[in-house]
């Protein structure tokens, strides 16, 4: 036992003195990670996009129309950045990227409006960025049934009807919202936590990958498994010892600085965070060690796992839901490291529930984990007798 | 004469380096992934992932307190609808939310006992409806739903309680100003036909990116020195022709991954596609030049030829970002916008969505069209320089340790 401790032992100062000589690891293990969370919390700061430009196009120009506007620009979401003279200018604008949106308002509305004969004003709005086009269209919305509202109210006040009861016929049923856990709809809330945790992934496969492949590469493989005594199991404990307490203070300082110092919600209690922080590092490993097993090249195994990283992003399901993806791929979701760790954050740390619900995606990471043993032998084959070629 | 004779041998350069470097890729199954396997691939597998475009049938679970015919009417017309699916009854809001926490439905809607009582009282109904938040899709779906089939049921029920006596009177009463909702562009507000766009023009620059920084460390990796040029080689003496020689070589392969990217792509998997190819080869050709050079300058800049996956892979999702598919272009923040800058698929990404999504003339994207020109001559520049760099590191070794 003690001698494979001090096995262990001397392969981490080996791997201490590859991670300070080659600087890349540097960049990968804290460099890079850093310049990921700086890059969406700064990006995505704002939570909500807000002030984005609209047009309007007002062919009617009263002052009902005019104060229409000015409500529009003091939502929190629009800012009325120019008057158009026709529909075929504001489209243009569109197309030039100046605006997402516009109002339409025809000649003739307040005058229909004032006279009972139920005119028609329009919006239109730009869905190719999606997030802009749903909000821009809320505020119009809202704008618009306002607008009619106000007119409405009017009449009713006039007719002698109560305010309980002008509220009632102006909306019978009334939705009230409960956003469970992210009530601002923080798009920081919501992006931040799958892309942070998935690049940071996206990292541990990659490296872990690249410091066995180097091995061979730089010709170093058989000192390396000369220390752990031909020892696969010590060897790999020792190599990747280094690199997962690395990993563990890193993404133990992303959740501090996301959950306690931007305070994200968070339901679930702090040890659910430690502890899908550490499966996260370990099934990430055990993911790049089983892809350079499956595949001894580093270059061919450094490429699968950036390809099974990148395409990971997706198929965690969590911009676009996997219930709404074709069924082969609900299934092929499974073989994600990162569709399990999202599942889990989501169910008992995002919403708190507990890790029962969970516990299949709980047993995902862990197979990840575990996956390195079917190939350990081929490791072991590739580093003692491979030789590398460029 | 001499001019003539001298830009004969600069041909004869370029022509021997272009088919040099062709010969090199087909050889190395590294570049050949990121060259031909995933440009081809990688379309394919985005649009069946996102082909389905949005979420339907999202399933909600319904707790009915109230038990009238009202509450049921309410129900009903939310499993009608397209969007929602009532997949269970519960008998309170615990066992909702324990169904929630099993993943088996992602929102709760909660009709209260006093739901029909309150109406026939002249007083406003509330519905609460509860969300998991961790989906903005299922989120909207479950939320829209609720409030389209409440505004509905409030329009026939205003109609009952205002006892008007015409119904044109009727309908002006609830609704003085008529509002008409005209989504453009993506009307379907489909998640694929978004982001797709930008996804296959940013896969264009990164997998070149990745191709050449690839090619470059393989010629590192042979070379003596770890340097870029072989010394003292026949027809390598001169920069300019080795930066067109391989400029040429990947121009070649991207004319035609660059026309199965943008062209071929979306009119086979029907997302948007309403530029014509004239102005898309307008658009797109100083795009890909800028990105050949682009990443002549980042394979320069590796040691090793894997450490430009280390590098160039994980920017790929900040560049979509930085693109303003998914989030709004206007909202961000100064300092990434002058980051953005350094990258040609910004550029590229606006450009093609307004071409191909929106239908916007080359002119309306001038802008772009003047950055990338920009971009791939300045990029050109600095490829040039950064190769007589290499020289001048080539001489100097040798020099030192000798030919």
């Amino acid at each position: 036992m003690l001698k494979y401790l001090s096995q262990i032992y001397h392969i981490v100062l080996r791997e201490l003195l590859i991670i300070r000589r080659n600087h890349i690891y540097g960049f990968v293990l804290l460099v890079f990670p850093l310049l990921v969370i700086f890059f969406f919390t700064t990006m995505l700061g704002d939570g909500l996009p807000v002030d984005m430009p609209v047009g309007v196009v007002d062919l009617d120009n009263t002052s009902t129309t005019r104060s229409l506007e000015k409500r529009l620009d003091a939502f929190q979401m629009s800012h009325v950045v120019a008057h158009y003279p026709s529909f075929s200018e504001a489209r243009k604008a569109i197309q030039r990227n100046e605006i997402y949106g516009f109002l339409y308002i025809p000649k003739g509305t307040t005058d229909a409006l004032l006279s009972n004969r139920q005119p028609k004003i329009s919006y239109y709005y730009s869905n190719t960025t999606l997030a802009a086009g749903s909000m821009v269209m809320k505020d119009m919305k809202t704008i618009s049934t306002l607008g009619s509202a106000a007119v409405g109210m009017a009449t009713m006040q006039a007719r002698g009807l109560t305010d309980s009861q002008i509220q009632t016929l102006l909306s019978p049923i009334r939705v009230d919202l409960h956003q469970i856990a992210n009530p601002w709809s923080s798009y920081n809330v919501y992006l931040t936590t799958m892309m942070v945790p998935g690049i940071i992934m996206l990292f541990i496969f990659l490296i872990s990958a690249y410091s066995i492949g180097t091995e061979l590469k730089f010709g170093t493989s058989k000192e390396w498994l000369a220390q752990a005594d031909n020892n696969m199991l010590v060897a790999l404990v020792g190599k990747f010892l280094p690199q997962t307490l690395i990993f563990l203070a890193l993404i133990y300082g992303y959740q501090f600085y996301v959950f306690y110092v931007l305070h994200f919600p968070h339901l679930g209690s702090p040890w659910m965070l430690v502890m899908l922080g550490l499966m996260q590092v370990l099934a990430s490993q055990g993911f790049g060690i089983f892809v350079f097993g499956l595949l001894p090249s580093l270059r061919m195994s450094m490429s699968i796992c950036s390809l099974w990283a990148v395409l990971s992003i997706s198929m965690a399901g969590s911009a676009f839901p996997v219930m709404g993806m074709d069924a082969p791929l609900q299934s092929l979701s499974w073989l994600f490291p990162l569709r399990h760790y999202w599942m889990i954050y989501q169910i008992c740390v995002f919403n708190g529930f507990p890790l029962i619900d969970a516990w299949f995606h709980f047993a995902g990471l862990a197979a990840f984990l575990l996956m390195p043993w079917l190939v350990i032998k081929k490791i072991k084959n590739a580093m003692l007798t491979y030789v590398y070629i460029p | 004469m001499y001019i003539f004779h001298k830009a004969y041998e600069y041909l004869q350069d370029i022509c021997f380096i272009w088919r040099k470097e062709m010969m090199q890729l087909i050889k190395d199954e590294g570049v050949i992934i990121f060259f031909i396997v995933v440009p081809l691939a990688y379309p394919m597998l985005y649009s069946w992932i996102y082909n389905n475009e949005q979420v339907h049938e999202v399933p909600v679970v319904v707790v009915d307190m109230s038990h009238s015919s009202l509450s049921r009417q309410f129900v009903r017309m939310c499993d009608a609808s397209p969007d929602v699916r009532i997949a269970y009854f519960a008998q309170d809001l615990d066992e909702a939310k324990s169904l929630v926490s099993r993943q088996i439905v992602k929102g709760i809607y909660y009709l209260p006992p006093d739901f029909d009582t309150n109406l026939f009282r002249m007083q406003q109904s509330v519905v609460s409806v509860y969300c998991d938040m961790s989906l903005m899709l299922t989120y909207k779906a479950i939320f829209q739903t609720a409030q389209m089939v409440s505004m509905e049921m409030g329009t026939e029920l205003k109609i009952r309680m205002s006892g008007l006596p015409t119904a044109r009177e009727e309908a002006i009463t609830t609704k003085p100003l008529d509002v008409a909702d005209v989504p453009m562009y993506n009307p379907s507000a489909g998640y694929g036909s978004g982001v797709l766009p930008a996804v296959l023009v940013l896969i264009l620059q990164q997998t070149l990116v990745l191709g050449i920084g690839l090619s470059a460390g393989t010629a590192r990796d042979e070379n003596r020195f770890r340097h870029l040029i072989p010394i003292n080689a026949p027809h390598y003496s001169r920069t300019i022709p080795i930066v067109l020689g391989k400029f040429l070589c990947y121009f070649m392969i991207y004319a035609v991954m660059g026309t199965w990217l943008l062209i071929v792509v979306p009119r086979i998997f029907n997302f948007p596609h309403v530029a014509t190819w004239q102005s898309l080869l307008t658009v797109m050709l100083p795009y890909v030049i800028a990105c050949i050079f682009f990443g002549i300058i980042v394979s320069c800049l590796v040691k090793y030829r894997e450490n430009v996956m280390l590098v160039m892979v994980f920017v790929s999702i900040p560049l979509l970002f930085l693109t303003g598919v998914s989030w709004p272009q206007s909202n961000i923040p100064s300092y990434w916008q002058g980051v953005s800058w350094l990258f040609p698929s910004t550029f590229g990404a606006r450009a093609f969505i307004r071409l191909n999504s929106m239908g916007a003339t080359p002119a309306d994207v001038a802008t772009e069209f003047r950055i990338l020109w920009i971009q791939a001559g300045a990029y050109l520049i600095v490829a040039c320089l950064v190769y007589r760099f290499q020289f001048f590191l080539a001489k100097r070794d040798l020099k030192k340790y000798g030919g």
